[in-house]
């Protein structure tokens, strides 16, 4: 699917799903399995692993299509654990906060935010260029798993 | 007589004396998505004390902790879940999971569907139904923090699981119950006799469907946190009486064998096979595994 791979490429990455086991329910992008074809019907709510969701032409990811993102070639930036918790607290990432930058350092495109044990905890914007000796904030944040708790409320 | 003596002299009737209890908050480890000794050292790293639960795999109690088990990032990256312990008993209850079309007919807020995914490895399908559409959004929420593959949610009445034409070889009938007072400090005073028998009648009708859905040979677990016998133990008896389905002993380290004898009511004597947990370190809880005979 276009938006997929076109939100993919905003990491450097490239990913390839399989069109015929990607399935829409209003707007809302699922990919399944061969078990799960055989029983779906048109009026499923949610149905195998959900990829995002596209409103006002604008596609949104989910956790599951950033992670896998993430477990191919792609923008990421490890962070320390102090800033693991104040990004899924909906933070910006501080220069200080990074330990490790692997792909782009370029003002204006996206990064996946991992943690030291390499999970992917959401992504954000890199907001000047990394490689400049310069401190203060870093990467704006876009997308935390924090996100959960806060659907909640 | 108060509504509390009411309910607690027929506990007392049952072979409980009723007392007040504080359930343990407890979690579940999600092995599919995380080694348990690297979850185990990473919690306990941060102060949060982990006791594991006797009688489940992968089921813990929290001893201590200075914060929210419910916002850790661990906790957010679908590692673990939070789930009372009794009723992280029904999921492991069925036997051969992996691979086969399981109906979770009464699924919100979706601590069992994980749990089953988790069991069957993301492997084979679940069909999880529930009705309310603001309670299907949270079960959603859940089954992408955990990572779960191997769904598929209906917005639909668990009573109308025959319109799917799908034959099922496990069911999980997780049923809406009157629940009990160990985790609802009101529930003398909101809880009348018409509430229970109102929900027995709810809970045969989504039984009689799951008669009808399951394959033979296949398997059903139902449970409630009902301490109820018309919600638990009779609705058994009825249904070993209505249908093709016999229980099976729930091979489980904890609670007390089903009651056969309820209010001066002699019960079929296999409803011993069921499990009756009376309030304690868990809260209260029922449950019963049945089997569909074979060549009806």
């Amino acid at each position: 699917m276009k938006q997929i791979s076109d939100f993919a490429r905003r990491f450097g990455a490239e990913i390839s799903l399989d069109e015929s086991l990607i399935v829409t329910r209003q707007n809302r992008y699922f990919l399944i399995n061969e078990d799960l074809k055989k029983l779906l019907s048109k009026a499923f709510f949610y149905a195998g692993t959900y990829l995002g969701r596209l409103k006002n032409d604008v596609f949104f990811p989910s956790f599951n299509l950033t992670r896998m993102i993430a477990e191919s070639q792609a923008n990421k930036t490890i962070v320390d654990e102090r800033t693991e918790w104040l990004f899924i607290c909906g933070r910006d990432i501080f220069k200080r906060g990074i330990t490790k930058v692997i792909g782009s350092k370029k003002k204006g495109d996206l990064t996946l935010i991992l943690n030291r044990h390499g999970e992917c905890l959401g992504f954000g914007e890199i907001s000047h260029n990394l490689d400049e000796e310069r401190e203060g904030l870093a990467i704006r944040n876009i997308l935390d798993i924090g996100d959960f708790l806060r659907r909640e409320k | 007589m108060l509504a509390k003596d009411f309910f607690t002299n027929r506990y007392q009737e049952l072979g409980w004396a009723y007392h007040p209890v504080e359930v343990r908050q407890a979690i579940r480890i999600n092995a599919i998505n995380n080694s348990k000794c690297s979850l185990i050292n990473r919690l306990e790293s941060k102060g949060i004390g982990l006791e594991k639960i006797p009688f489940l795999e992968n089921g813990y109690w929290i001893t201590k902790s200075k914060f929210s088990v419910g916002a850790t990032p661990e906790y957010l990256l679908g590692m673990y879940s939070i789930q009372e312990a009794a009723a992280q008993i029904p999921a492991t209850l069925f036997a051969d999971i992996k691979g086969k079309t399981v109906l979770d007919a009464c699924a919100a807020p979706g601590g069992k569907t994980v749990q089953l995914a988790d069991i069957m490895e993301n492997t084979g399908a679940i069909i999880v139904l529930d009705i309310d559409k603001q309670r299907l959004t949270a079960l959603s929420n859940q089954l992408e923090r955990c990572r779960v593959k191997n769904s598929i949610i209906y917005q639909m009445d668990a009573r109308q699981a025959s319109t799917l034409n799908v034959k099922f070889s496990r069911v999980l009938l997780d049923v809406p119950c009157s629940g009990n007072f160990a985790t609802d400090k009101q529930w003398f005073h909101r809880r009348t006799i018409k509430d229970v028998q109102r929900n027995a009648a709810l809970q045969r009708e989504v039984l009689a469907e799951a008669a009808n859905t399951i394959e033979d040979d296949g398997e059903i677990v139902y449970s409630t946190c009902s301490l109820e016998p018309e919600e638990d133990e009779l609705n058994i008896d009825w249904a070993i009486k209505s249908f093709d389905l016999q229980t099976e002993k729930v091979r489980i380290a904890y609670g007390e064998r089903g009651v056969t004898e309820v209010f001066g009511k002699k019960l079929d004597d296999s409803i011993e096979n069921c499990v009756r947990i009376w309030p304690g370190e868990t809260q209260g809880f029922f449950v019963c595994k049945l089997r569909r005979r074979l060549g009806r």
